[in-house]
């Protein structure tokens, strides 16, 4: 008995000592160049090794029978094998790039991206809200990036030639259809959602996805932040009103609210402006992120937004004595709503509906327009990995939106108009790495809108291809289609779609703290909207005849830390563009549009005072305007504009910031234009007066504090 | 009878060889990362938390490893893919240890992997979440001298960017160095109170 265990003792020790196998082989990279320190192992087993500076390798295993080797190394696909463990030798393998590393090709023709998912970053978390002249608005912030003409008066982005209607903006991937705060002339609007909530930013200038329409210019998408870091509660005092947030967690739910009231009337007292307030600019905000994580990582969202705004003013206006009353009353209401899972392999699903409801009482001197907006975005799109090499998306979406206008002139009747426009629009796009250095996206867009019975097809493509180590090259080209803007709309139906094409190229070189990028680009617009009256009415008479071109160049050049505590960057962009649209007698540089376009932003940041300095530099060439003394269309060009912008973020301590800034701080009178008077005066000839800004500096003082159970956050990111 | 013992004996002293195996594997990780061979222990604790799928402590050093190699790396690209493998392997030790105290504190660290690189890009999303990490670990585990030390450590660094005393802190280490002096540890190759540097932190903390 003994001697039978002894000897079957014996025997299994043997047979494992047979049965030791020797792996061995060479590991390289695509360029057949040896991979140093590369982990090579079986699967499940104890038993590996690190590969030699020849990249080779060789360990022993006592392993049997099929077995899985595993070689892996960062920047490099993982190789797998699958087989009997006694082939595992001399085996030569080369490492595929992971085209998912930092230092692979992006597609970025025409986009900026912000946020620290972002492989290149041109703005940082921080920078929305300490670049100077942006004063905690996102699109403040994105007005001194390339692409973007500086029309102070007015806020809104317009983007490369393209006028403020041809950018949507998206949250979460879904669109908002009234983004814009309403302000009286010459006072620029803020977006009505506040920077805090928000984790990302893509902001492309031409060239976009297939999954984007209804935008001739550019597209905005902002990404609500997954998951807040802890439970606070914000506090903001402000020259101009005052701000209250708070978040909280439980479970797997959280929820952020964010208040604040804007009165201006207390500021306008102190430092009386150009008009005459008959009650001051006043708005109301709320917004709710409600979250919710499952299980399984999928993710629900829901975000709302509330708010009211109301002023009454009597602007200078050479065309009436008494100036130019202006009074409006705006609700807006904004529900957002998204859902992202995953199933089967690689299979996601992300769906998002919206909903706005926005009214608007305005009043025209004695004249009364209100009216009311009902949009619903619905979208479900579809993504599937087949490798880290080859992508796919696809999906639809439809556009509601219910547009009713009642116009009441003085001491008249009634009138009432309006319409449905309905908008059904699916997009597939595909994105494929043929290596590290060369990829594309090729995908296509079609959309069918029941108002203008319409069916339009866009394509879309871009390839990007790695030149070096740290640069790439761009080309994109794409095919956009938006309708009408609801002016125009509103008065009249029988319309074709406004299309343009974009071309672009664009260079990048990148290396740590440091971005160029230059990129040009061609538009060329078509079935613009023309009318024949001073002002789009229903006397007009409509057509889609309309052509417009935009060409120019943008370069962008940002350096962090090189100068110490030191970040800045400078934008510059030529804009070569004519219209021939709307009213416009022939084909000209419309108002919005200047030649020359240059942004400097700086920030330094003194430790010792526990403070950081900002500063921003805007210029932009004069802007045409119509002189009726001379002959011609857009005739002349005003001065050009010059604006310096200061801030000091002070930190009195971890969780109470002191903010100041000054916008145009030197005071520099800016004109914009030039409204003449509709009669001439006794010589023959038409007075003009200047369009201005309501005042020419802008002063605000903050104080932010943030209470946590932690004692540790503060509002740094909210400035 | 003697047949029973003996097969008793061989149980016992397979049981022993898989043990030992394990204990073999992870001292040698344990002696490569002393001899400074960190690519080296990485991929062995990582080979090992492959085989232990089970056992979230080959799991938590492959991490540990990966987060310490990080520190000072200047190249963005590196710096990603190792914090990125170090999440990896930190989020398989999570699935086997929910609420580790030892696994929260990790977390904060490769965190802070990200701030020390590039404070402006990650600090404003980063910072609030070590803060919450630290607040959960002290809650599961308030005499944890790990826990006490990190967050110590963690909140000295925020008061000297804010040019506060950080005397605070120094008798919350001292607490640490305390506990960890008297810490039994239980488990085989559970982290261990490095004694060494609270010392030097302390010194920094009083200096």
């Amino acid at each position: 008995m003994m001697k039978r265990i002894l000897f079957l003792l014996f025997t299994i020790t043997q047979f494992s000592l047979l049965a030791q196998t020797t792996i061995s082989g060479k590991v390289t990279d695509s360029k057949k160049q040896p991979i140093l320190g590369a982990s090579v192992y079986l699967e499940g087993t104890y038993d590996g090794t690190s590969t030699n500076e020849k990249g080779e390798y060789t360990f022993t295993t006592e392993e049997t029978g099929t077995q899985t080797l595993v070689i892996s190394f960062v920047s490099f696909e993982t190789f797998v094998k699958i087989d009997d463990v006694s082939k595992f030798k001399n085996l030569q393998v080369k490492l595929r790039d992971d085209i998912n590393s930092l230092d692979a090709v992006t597609i970025n023709a025409g986009t900026f991206k912000a946020g620290e998912k972002a492989k290149v970053t041109v703005l940082k978390p921080l920078d929305i809200v300490t670049t100077a002249s942006a004063v905690g608005d996102v699109l403040g912030a994105l007005q001194t990036l390339p692409g973007t003409s500086a029309a102070a008066e007015d806020g809104r982005l317009f983007v490369r030639g393209g006028n403020a209607e041809e950018t949507q903006i998206f949250i979460d991937g879904v669109r908002v259809f009234t983004p814009y705060s309403p302000t009286p002339n010459n006072t620029p609007t803020r977006g009505r959602y506040s920077p805090f909530l928000f984790k990302g930013i893509t902001f492309s200038t031409g060239g976009y996805s297939a999954e984007y329409g209804q935008a001739l210019s550019g597209v905005l998408d902002l990404t609500t932040i997954d998951k807040p870091d802890q439970e606070k509660t914000d506090i903001s005092l402000m020259t101009l009103g005052v701000g209250l947030g708070n978040t909280q967690i439980w479970d797997n739910n959280s929820l952020s609210i964010n208040t604040s009231y804007i009165n201006l009337g207390p500021y306008t007292a102190a430092f009386p402006d150009r008009n005459n307030w008959l009650k001051p600019y006043q708005a109301a905000s709320g917004e709710a992120v409600y979250r919710h994580n499952f299980k399984d990582d999928s993710m629900l969202k829901v975000y709302g937004a509330f708010s009211y705004t109301d002023l009454d003013v009597i602007q200078d206006d050479i065309n009436f004595e008494d100036g130019f009353r202006f009074g409006l009353q705006n609700r807006n209401l904004y529900i957002n709503s998204t859902y992202k899972n995953k199933f089967g392999n690689n299979w996601k699903i992300e769906s998002g509906v919206s909903f706005t409801n926005d009214n608007s009482t305005v009043k025209i001197i004695d004249d009364v327009v209100n009216n009311t907006e009902n949009s619903a975005h619905f979208k479900v799109k579809i993504r599937k990995q087949f490798s880290s090499r080859f992508r796919i998306a696809f999906g639809s979406e439809y556009f509601i939106t219910d547009f009713n206008e009642d116009y009441t002139p003085v001491n008249n009747q009634k009138f009432d108009y309006g319409f449905n426009n309905n908008l059904f629009a699916s997009f597939a796009e595909t994105d494929i790495f043929f290596s590290k250095n060369l990829a594309a996206k090729i995908g296509v867009r079609v959309e069918n809108s029941d108002l203008l019975n319409q069916f339009t097809v866009s394509p879309r493509t871009s390839l990007s291809y790695k030149t070096g180590k740290s640069s790439q090259l761009s080309l994109a080209y794409g095919q956009f289609y938006q309708n009408p803007s609801n002016n125009y709309l509103k008065f009249h139906q029988d319309f074709k779609a406004e299309n343009t094409s974009h071309l672009i190229a664009n260079y990048q070189h990148t290396k740590k703290n440091q971005i160029f990028r230059i990129e040009a680009y061609y538009k060329d617009y078509k079935d613009l909207v023309k009318y024949d009256s001073e002002i789009a009415s229903f006397d007009s008479n409509f057509s889609n005849n309309g052509t417009a071109y935009a060409k120019g160049i943008d370069i962008f050049w940002r350096q962090n830390q090189k100068i110490k505590n030191t970040d800045y960057w400078v934008s510059y962009s030529f804009l070569d563009t004519e219209r021939d649209y709307r009213n416009y007698t022939t084909s000209a540089t419309p108002n919005f549009a200047s030649a020359h376009n240059l942004s400097i932003v700086g920030k330094h940041w003194v430790e010792k005072w526990q403070s950081q300095f900002g500063i921003t530099y805007n210029f932009a060439s004069g802007r045409t305007y119509t002189n009726p003394n001379e002959p011609g269309f857009l005739n002349n060009k005003t001065k050009n504009y010059n604006s310096v912008s200061l801030n000091w973020a002070y930190l009195i301590d971890q969780q109470k910031i002191l903010y100041f800034s000054v916008n145009n701080a030197l005071g520099t009178k800016n004109v914009f234009g030039y409204n003449y008077k509709n009669t001439p005066n006794t010589n023959g000839n038409f007075d003009r007066q200047a369009i201005v800004p309501n005042a020419d500096s802008f002063f605000f003082v903050g104080f932010f504090w943030t209470i946590s159970d932690d004692k540790k956050s503060n509002q740094l990111d909210n400035l | 009878m003697k047949k029973v013992l003996f097969i008793i004996a061989i149980f016992i002293a397979t049981g022993i060889s898989a043990q030992t195996k394990y204990q073999k594997g992870m001292q040698k990780a344990f002696d490569l990362w002393n001899q400074n061979k960190l690519t080296e222990a990485s991929q062995l604790f990582e080979r090992i938390s492959k085989a232990e799928p089970e056992n979230w402590l080959p799991a938590y050093y492959a991490a540990t490893v990966e987060i310490i190699s990080s520190f000072g790396v200047k190249n963005e690209t590196v710096l990603t893919a190792k914090l990125t493998k170090a999440q990896e392997f930190l989020d398989a030790a999570k699935s086997n240890s929910e609420n580790n105290p030892e696994l929260i504190i990790t977390q904060a660290l490769l965190n802070l992997g990200y701030i020390a690189f590039d404070g402006q890009k990650y600090g404003m999303t980063l910072s609030g979440k070590n803060n919450m990490l630290y607040a959960k670990a002290l809650e599961i585990s308030p005499n944890n001298p790990r826990v006490i030390l990190g967050k110590a450590e963690w909140e000295m660094g925020a008061a000297k960017f804010f040019g506060k005393s950080t005397a605070p802190y120094c008798d919350a280490i001292k607490k640490a160095i305390e506990l960890g002096k008297a810490e039994k540890v239980e488990q085989e190759f559970y982290p261990k109170f490095q004694l060494k540097r609270a010392e030097e932190v302390l010194q920094k903390c009083e200096g």
